[in-house]
């Protein structure tokens, strides 16, 4: 199933209600050679996946900085994770919700360096919607893994 | 920290962190033939790089939380080719596989010996020198060094009872 435009859709709203922030689809990759965050929050149960939100560590310090109302400049590296984390939480959330009954979802955990990648094993993309809010990129994609949660 | 000092302190639960030191033994004794030596673990305050493999398996349900199994590149491919019994190449699918793997086993039998009611999801794989995998910050981090013929590696328990 394409959960494309539902997933665009529910970012938007979070974007918009979380940080009052403009956000939309646009083809434009993120940047080489920038550091990045990916918090991801993996589904189990009925449907067993990952829901991973990408973007540049710019974008991350401006969201803590709005969601914990800090000086930017006072903005920590745990501050970024736990925004970025927390609007994962939020889009997985909801997420979940257009999938089977009976899920659950893992608290976040975030990924940050400056040239890495992540694979869930066993898994393929079921979405990836490349986003643009002002200057920043951003990502979202969903995985869905054959294998079962234990 | 030993780990009876830190969990003295109430930093963390050692009986949690057990069933990961016997699993991680007896996964790599069984699967690779390796005998793993347990150096003096560590509590891990600020997220910082391990090594440069990561498979990370997370928790729901009456344990939450996340472990993560940090490997050393060259460990890695060492591990890796005595666990497919030929030589994988390192960044590839097949390679991501096989160290999501090793990290499921060991988190899988953990979890049997925790005794709680908990999930553990399909793992997630990070390739890539320098990253950090962050945890729940109201969750203290147990870094458990490990060390075998193949080299180094580290599990790093962040997990608490919900």
């Amino acid at each position: 199933m394409n959960y494309d435009e539902q997933i665009k859709q529910l970012t938007i709203s979070v974007w918009d209600a979380i940080l009052r922030l403009p956000i939309d689809e646009d083809e434009a990759p993120l940047p080489a050679g920038q550091r990045t965050l990916s918090a991801c929050v993996h589904i189990t149960g009925a449907w067993n996946g990952v829901l991973a939100l990408t973007c540049g560590d710019q974008m991350a310090a401006e969201s803590a900085a709005i969601m914990f109302d800090l000086d930017r400049a006072g903005v920590s590296v745990a501050d970024m994770q736990d925004a970025l984390g927390e609007l994962a939480n939020m889009i997985g959330g909801n997420v979940k919700a257009l999938l089977p009954e009976h899920c659950h979802l893992s608290l976040p955990m975030v990924v940050e360096g400056m040239d890495y990648s992540f694979r869930v094993p066993g898994s393929r993309l079921v979405s990836r919607i490349p986003m643009r809010s002002g200057e920043h990129r951003v990502t979202v994609s969903l995985l869905e893994s054959d294998a079962v949660a234990a | 920290m030993s780990l009876t000092a830190a969990a003295a302190k109430g930093t963390i639960d050692a009986r949690l962190i057990m069933p990961f030191v016997n699993s991680t033994r007896n996964v790599l004794q069984t699967m690779l033939g390796l005998v793993t030596t347990i150096d003096r673990p560590r509590i891990k305050a600020v997220p910082a790089p391990e090594y440069d493999y990561s498979a990370i398996i997370g928790f729901s349900g009456k344990i939450v939380g996340v472990v993560v199994v940090s490997f050393r590149r060259e460990t890695a491919i060492k591990m890796v080719t005595a666990f497919a019994g030929e030589v994988v190449e390192p960044d590839t699918s097949d390679f991501s596989d096989a160290i999501g793997e090793l990290a499921n086993m060991i988190a899988g039998a953990a979890k049997k010996d925790l005794g709680a009611v908990a999930s553990i999801s399909v793992p997630t794989v990070i390739l890539g020198k320098g990253h950090i995998v962050t945890r729940p910050s109201d969750i203290p981090c147990m870094v458990i060094p490990c060390s075998t013929e193949a080299g180094e590696f580290a599990v790093e328990i962040s997990i608490k009872q919900a």
